[in-house]
């Protein structure tokens, strides 16, 4: 009997004090579960977008509240941004006395870079941790089992329109972005470094600038869409345990898109 | 931010098909647009009003309130250790990008790479590893926190601590606070280090330029770090401000949690960035 406890609270402890390695092969196994899950959640989702079975109506919606809602947000974040590019670059202008080169620098980076990973992070904030949330919640009110008691496809119905609007919100949104942004980069640097707004646009469009440059961050918005659609459907219908379930949900779906942004950047900038 | 309210527009009480006086509307006229700007900027100016009064209780509660013992440390767990994975990866992938951006950009009006390093090296530290290592603890930290207050409120156990005379923000969002001042700011400085080795190694694989070229110190001075340690105690103090204010302001059950969680995401991240424009512009005009 006592040698039974004993024994008992040995695992005990040989459970909770988990070595490293163990850790890590946990960490490393939660992963592929998850680019495992994410991976068969954009199976379903490529079947039903390739017959065209994805409900209209509801596509529709998901635009209005994931497109037309966030772009408040959105406007806000490219002014910043833009302008917060000029102040950086302003100490340098003024020491190399490169005034007519501002435009180029603040237009090569925020097409480039700035305006799509800044404007897939609010995205992802604002429509992914909400379609999480919402799908999250109609998981843990068994609406879901409901839809599939009636005979109605949830991914077709619920989950393929809103990866659709994300997708096409967050394209769109950058295109906005990168006009927005180049708008607060002019301001700001008519405002803090006296570089006029004409001066600006000749040195935005001196020819250094390419159409590869904008294509390149639009290709790369597109790719982010994806990422955050994936991530936050999957998340979404994942969820197990309640309110605190979905809480978690949420933040494990904005970490993993965050992630998968900055990682799907890097190849996608070495590659174009 | 924005409340449901407005997306619904009220149904318009037409006139009844056969009656012949006039109708009454029973229910009022939509809102136009000056009320909705005027909405908004109520709504905008009552949530400034909110996040000052708990950035100012919690400030009291850290001079004055009760000390749990070994609650901050549990914090500065949560916050710090557990987002030092997630951080390295961002950070690493995004010194990466910076450097090899930065290298084929300069490469078009100078052959010259010299100054990279030393470049690169001043805009991390003046800016780039707060304000990106910032909107990354922005959504792991913040949404961590408004998703734990929140199903607190959700579940009743923040009104149990009000029962039992504890302050929720004594007990909830103070400890955050301090645990998150101290960690973020240690993640910072750890993310721009890993930031910097990454660049590093890309400008002298991409680019064959001799990492003792880059490691160059002369542009850093202290105004560049002054501003740097001043972001990193600004983002450190509003993020937990900003996502507690949202987690505890959380009503309805679950779907109320996964809103909290979304607006505390988006105002943390809103916050930095008003942060960053706030003290980069005030830098640059002490400074020059």
């Amino acid at each position: 009997m006592a040698k039974s406890k004993e024994v008992a609270a040995r695992s005990a402890r040989a459970v909770e004090q988990k070595g490293i390695l163990h850790a890590a092969g946990e960490a490393l196994l939660s992963i592929a579960q998850t680019t495992g899950s994410m991976g068969m959640v954009a199976g379903r989702l490529m079947s039903r977008l390739v017959r065209l079975r994805v409900d209209r109506d509801e596509l529709f919606r998901s635009l209005y509240r994931m497109g037309v809602k966030s772009m408040p947000i959105v406007v806000v974040t490219a002014l910043f941004t833009g302008a917060i590019v000029v102040i950086q670059a302003a100490p340098l202008v003024q020491r190399l006395q490169a005034h007519a080169l501002v435009g180029w620098a603040a237009g090569f980076s925020t097409f480039r870079e700035i305006a799509p990973l800044l404007t897939a992070l609010m995205i992802n904030g604002r429509v992914g941790a909400n379609n999480t949330a919402e799908l999250g919640t109609m998981v843990v009110t068994e609406q879901i089992d409901a839809m599939r008691v009636l005979a109605i496809d949830p991914i077709s119905f619920l989950v393929a329109p809103r990866f659709l609007a994300i997708v096409c919100t967050l394209f769109l949104a950058t295109v906005l972005a990168d006009a927005l942004a180049i708008l607060g980069a002019c301001g700001a640097g008519m405002v803090l470094i006296g570089v006029s707004p004409a001066t600006f646009y000749n040195s935005l469009t001196g020819g250094l600038i390419g159409v590869g440059d904008i294509m390149s961050g639009l290709v790369k918005s597109a790719l982010f869409g994806v990422v955050i659609g994936l991530s936050s459907c999957h998340f979404g219908l994942a969820v197990t345990g309640g309110a605190p379930g979905v809480g978690r949900a949420v933040n494990a779906t904005v970490v993993a898109s965050a992630a998968g942004i900055f990682v799907l950047d890097y190849f996608v900038s070495f590659t174009l | 931010m924005s409340t449901s309210h407005g997306s619904s527009a009220p149904t318009q009480a037409g006139p009844l098909a056969g009656g012949s006086h006039e109708p009454v509307p029973d229910t009022p006229p939509a809102p136009g647009f000056v009320a909705k700007l005027g909405g908004g900027f109520l709504e905008l100016f009552r949530t400034a009003r909110e996040l000052y009064s708990l950035f100012v209780r919690t400030l009291y509660y850290v001079v004055r309130g009760r000390r749990e013992k070994g609650a901050v440390a549990y914090y500065m767990y949560e916050i710090g250790n557990r987002s030092l994975f997630f951080l390295t990866v961002v950070m690493g992938f995004i010194g990466m990008i910076l450097v090899y951006q930065a290298g084929v950009q300069n490469k078009r009006i100078l052959p010259d790479l010299s100054m990279l390093g030393a470049t690169y090296l001043e805009y991390l530290v003046r800016d780039l590893a707060a304000s990106i290592g910032a909107l990354m603890l922005a959504t792991r930290v913040g949404a961590g926190i408004a998703a734990e207050v929140g199903s607190m409120v959700v579940t009743e156990q923040v009104d149990a601590l009000r029962m039992c005379a504890a302050d929720p923000i004594d007990y909830l969002i103070k400890p955050r606070f301090i645990a998150s001042i101290i960690m973020v700011t240690c993640l910072i400085i750890w993310s721009g280090l890993v930031a910097y080795v990454m660049g590093l190694l890309t400008a002298w694989v991409m680019f064959d330029l001799n990492p003792q070229t880059f490691m160059n110190l002369q542009m850093v001075k202290y105004p560049a770090l002054l501003t740097g340690l001043v972001k990193c105690l600004a983002y450190g103090a509003a993020i937990p401000i900003v996502s507690g204010h949202a987690g505890l302001s959380t009503f309805g059950g679950s779907e109320g949690v996964g809103s909290a969680t979304t607006r505390a995401v988006v105002n943390t991240s809103l916050a930095v960035i008003i942060l960053n424009l706030i003290i980069s512009a005030t830098s640059f005009l002490v400074f020059g």
